[in-house]
């Protein structure tokens, strides 16, 4: 590069380090530890942790459980209305969360399209954690599953035709060779989506309202406290900020375990 | 490198075209009744309590309508609002969708249990008005039976109106703009509280003529006549 693009580049690069570190370094030096730990023993803070924790889970549970056949199909198998599949389940990711709430409540809303089936059959979903669950898992699914598409689309076919070959079943096939080799691009994903359903907002402030110990999850405590107790507000900031940290340096390091053993498989053979 | 710079010169030329035009932190309550009187103006609508924590962490509308004289007072205690004045009164209502799923008819019906009842958090005006409501009428049952604590009084509106919640305490204006889905059970004379609405010019305003203005619209006989076709009163 010649010496003033490479400086107006540098200049550059600099802005846009600062722009997005320096919110996040203001909201830390806005609190002392002290503080900050005072802050976390607030009820309000406490409650919606264990909100967030438990549906957080409960949703990436769900996710793994289904996200990961669907991703393995996707990835191996040629079918009519793959790509249509693959567009319908990434859209979430670039769909406003507002769009989301208002589309889970068009379904399972009292009015919605499985009202009257979920009224028959006395399930009452919105107000509740259900509805905090797949508010979380809605949003956060696409952040699993397109990693782990591109993870199982890596692994050598070559591998499961050999397994097969040798009679190993699909199912034998899927976990003792598709799955680990896929590992690392799983994980990726999966910290990837559980640090994006962690944050949800939107869909889950219209489906599944707000009520502290119920459905108030760590994001929406932020909101309400905003006015009531900002330092509550700022310390719960904090905590997701670490939380997202450390999702973040569990992608990087799974992805290098990736690039490291794919390079080990390239130089066996 | 010149398409970076012409880039960039796009954006800033972007950002800075058009005369400012006047901002006006309201409460929610306010939309209809401010877009329609002054369209051109740019209007931020959201719970009394947010705006008020916004301005005083620097925020600098010209213009706060609040819907208590709680935070108005406040800020202007603070030094970061003029004089405020009253301008409109309003009153705490219980709405009902129009489908009314639980078959509530009454106050009393919101203390049956199973009864899904949605109201503002605490701090949100239309939330303590509430609260102070039911204590009025010693129904504590009926705040066991909330599910949901909104942030503003557009999101207990919202969730009457789409069948959701059974039932929720917003201003009557709310039931007068909604009224094609919602219902409404009027609260007993001595358990309604004082509403009043307070407007007034941000000290830190840099169009303190534009400011003033839309004040005198809103208090002067137009705004008056509108603020009555929504369901407003007026001192």
């Amino acid at each position: 590069m010649r010496r003033g693009t490479a400086l107006v580049f540098g200049a550059l690069t600099c802005v846009a380090l600062v722009f997005v570190a320096l919110p996040l370094v203001a909201l830390v030096v806005k609190t002392s530890p002290g503080a900050l730990i005072r802050s976390l023993g607030d009820p309000a803070a406490r409650n919606a942790a264990l909100v967030s924790l438990k549906t957080s889970v409960i949703a990436h549970a769900l996710i793994l459980l289904v996200g990961t056949p669907a991703a393995y199909v996707v990835a191996t198998r040629k079918f009519p209305g793959r790509a249509v599949a693959v567009a319908v389940m990434e859209l979430p990711l670039v769909l406003p969360p507002a769009v989301a709430g208002i589309a889970l409540l068009a379904t399972f809303g009292r009015l919605g399209l499985l009202g009257h089936v979920l009224t028959v059959l006395n399930v009452d979903i919105s107000f509740t954690q259900t509805a905090v669950v797949l508010a979380v898992a809605f949003v956060a699914f696409p952040f699993y599953v397109r990693q782990a598409v591109a993870a199982f689309e890596s692994v050598d076919a070559r591998f499961a035709d050999a397994a097969r070959t040798l009679g190993a079943s699909p199912w034998r096939t899927f976990r003792r060779i598709a799955l680990p080799l896929a590992r690392p691009g799983l994980a990726a994903g999966s910290a990837l989506a559980f640090a994006r359903g962690l944050g949800e907002f939107g869909a889950t402030i219209m489906f599944a309202g707000s009520f502290p110990g119920r459905t108030q999850t760590l994001p929406l405590a932020i909101y309400a406290q905003l006015d009531r107790n900002l330092d509550v507000a700022i310390a719960i900031g904090v905590v997701l900020i670490a939380i997202s940290i450390v999702a973040l340096i569990g992608v990087r390091l799974s992805t290098t375990w990736s690039s490291n053993s794919r390079s080990l498989v390239r130089s066996a053979t | 490198m010149t398409r970076l710079g012409c880039l960039m010169l796009i954006c800033l030329c972007a950002c800075s075209t058009g005369t400012p035009r006047l901002e006006v932190f309201a409460a929610s309550s306010l939309t209809d009744v401010f877009e329609d009187l002054a369209p051109s103006t740019h209007f931020e609508f959201a719970g009394s309590d947010d705006l008020a924590a916004q301005i005083e962490h620097g925020a600098t509308p010209d213009v706060y309508a609040a819907a208590t004289t709680t935070y108005p007072d406040e800020l202007h205690d603070e030094g970061l609002l003029d004089d405020p004045v009253a301008f409109a009164t309003n009153e705490l209502v219980v709405l009902v969708p129009r489908s009314n799923p639980a078959g509530i008819s009454s106050l009393k019906d919101l203390a049956r249990p199973g009864v899904r009842v949605v109201m503002g958090a605490p701090g949100v005006p239309a939330g303590d008005y509430a609260r102070s409501a039911l204590e009025e009428l010693r129904a504590k049952d009926i705040l066991d039976n909330v599910v949901s604590e909104e942030d503003d009084v557009k999101g207990v509106v919202a969730k009457v109106a789409l069948g959701e919640a059974d039932a929720g305490f917003a201003y009557r204006t709310d039931a007068a703009a909604a009224s094609d889905d919602v219902t409404v059970i009027t609260l007993p004379q001595r358990a309604r509280p004082r509403i009043v609405y307070e407007i007034g010019v941000v000290t830190g305003t840099d169009d303190r003529d534009g400011a003033t203005q839309f004040v005198d619209l809103v208090t002067g006989a137009r705004g008056r006549a509108a603020l009555q076709d929504v369901g407003f009163g007026v001192p």
